[in-house]
């Protein structure tokens, strides 16, 4: 409660023009039906389930049930779902691969590990309130410039990249210097898969992750915006 | 002791059993002996996974209020859920992380005007 004394009012803005962006369900979530273009974001309003009045009614008419058959309709959803108590799951029109965020972000001079973090955390989506476990919810990520991504202390000449065949004596090692010369992408590749989950999900949210070695990405068309990256520590202090 | 052949005492039984494992994949709606461990297995899977249920609801309950309340917070301190779960019972508020989790999903206004006022 340190904060208690900065303007209250102010701590969580309510910034309409930004909810547009959220990634609010697509499908209509709310206590009573809606008309069928749903608004971006919905006013405040009370939380008990209101009657719905006549311009919200998409099709259920004027629904009057007779006295001795009301309790038929006691689970019914003609005033719509119950969202107070079925927990949210996604529909299919709530993960569309295409209507999906594109996040691209430079890793000139980032901290290797910090990125990663970051970027794993928008790919899975647990970042947005419509994050579900078990549904891919996540954004796209594009890094750029992945070769000049950057590592503290001497990890550089120190940091050690294994794999192995499969056949005895095949264990292959590498330094993160030599990887960069070689595949630079691959660094990136391998720090955020490891902070993806492992399962089917998670090596399908690892093609979520674009990497490229310039400047230069080709997926201007999906017009990715600038990922937000809340670490204050992951640029390298020079 | 009179002869008795047990007829179709077996088989109605094993007929319930069936009935119960008739949506299982492959062999286990099939074969009367793996039938019966596979009802066995789902009763059991049933009854412990509904005490899990309960935790895992609330898990996703506190991962999906977390998300929200981190996210609007680069102008002030960075808020968190556990900050948030703290003021509110200071204030002796009663909303549970249900409640709180769909008000994040449906009507994220209502929660920003909450925890504004529990703030204060």
């Amino acid at each position: 409660m340190a904060v208690a004394h900065t303007a209250p009012s102010a701590f969580l803005s309510i910034p309409p023009q930004k909810l547009s962006s959220f990634a609010s369900p697509k499908t209509p979530f709310l206590g009573f039906p809606v008309a069928v273009a749903p608004k971006p974001f919905v006013q405040a309003r009370a939380l008990t389930l209101a009657k719905p009045t006549p311009n919200q009614i998409r099709c259920q008419g004027d629904a009057v049930i007779p006295k001795e058959q009301k309790w038929m309709f006691d689970e019914s959803n003609i005033n719509g779902p119950d969202i107070w108590n079925k927990t949210w799951y996604p529909k299919a029109a709530d993960h569309v691969n295409t209507e999906k965020t594109w996040y691209v972000v430079d890793a000139t001079d980032k901290i290797l590990g910090r990125l990663a973090s970051t970027i794993a955390i928008h790919i899975r989506g647990k970042n947005l309130a419509t994050y579900t476990p078990s549904v891919d919810m996540g954004a796209f990520v594009i890094v750029v410039n992945a070769e000049k991504v950057a590592v503290s202390g001497k990890k550089r000449t120190q940091k050690l990249y294994r794999r192995h065949s499969g056949r005895p004596g095949g264990m292959k090692v590498e330094t993160f210097d030599q990887l960069q010369q070689r595949i630079p992408e691959r660094i990136i590749e391998h720090a955020v898969r490891g902070m993806l989950p492992k399962g089917r999900l998670g090596r399908a949210l690892f093609t979520h992750l674009k990497v490229y070695k310039g400047p230069n990405h080709p997926h201007e068309a999906q017009k990715p915006i600038e990922l937000p990256i809340r670490d204050k520590r992951v640029q390298v202090q020079k | 002791m009179t002869r008795i052949k047990r007829g179709y005492i077996a088989r109605r039984r094993r007929t319930k059993i069936r009935l119960f494992a008739s949506t299982f994949r492959g062999a286990h709606s099939r074969l009367t002996r793996t039938i019966t461990q596979q009802k066995m297995r789902a009763l059991v899977s049933a009854h412990r996974d509904r005490g899990k249920q309960k935790r895992n609801f609330r898990r996703l309950w506190i991962t999906r209020i977390n998300a929200v309340i981190r996210e609007n917070r680069e102008e002030g301190v960075s808020y968190s859920y556990s900050r948030l779960i703290h003021d509110l019972y200071k204030r002796q508020l009663l909303l549970n992380r249900k409640i709180l989790a769909q008000l994040a999903i449906s009507n994220r206004n209502c929660l920003y005007m909450i925890s504004n006022e529990i703030l204060k």
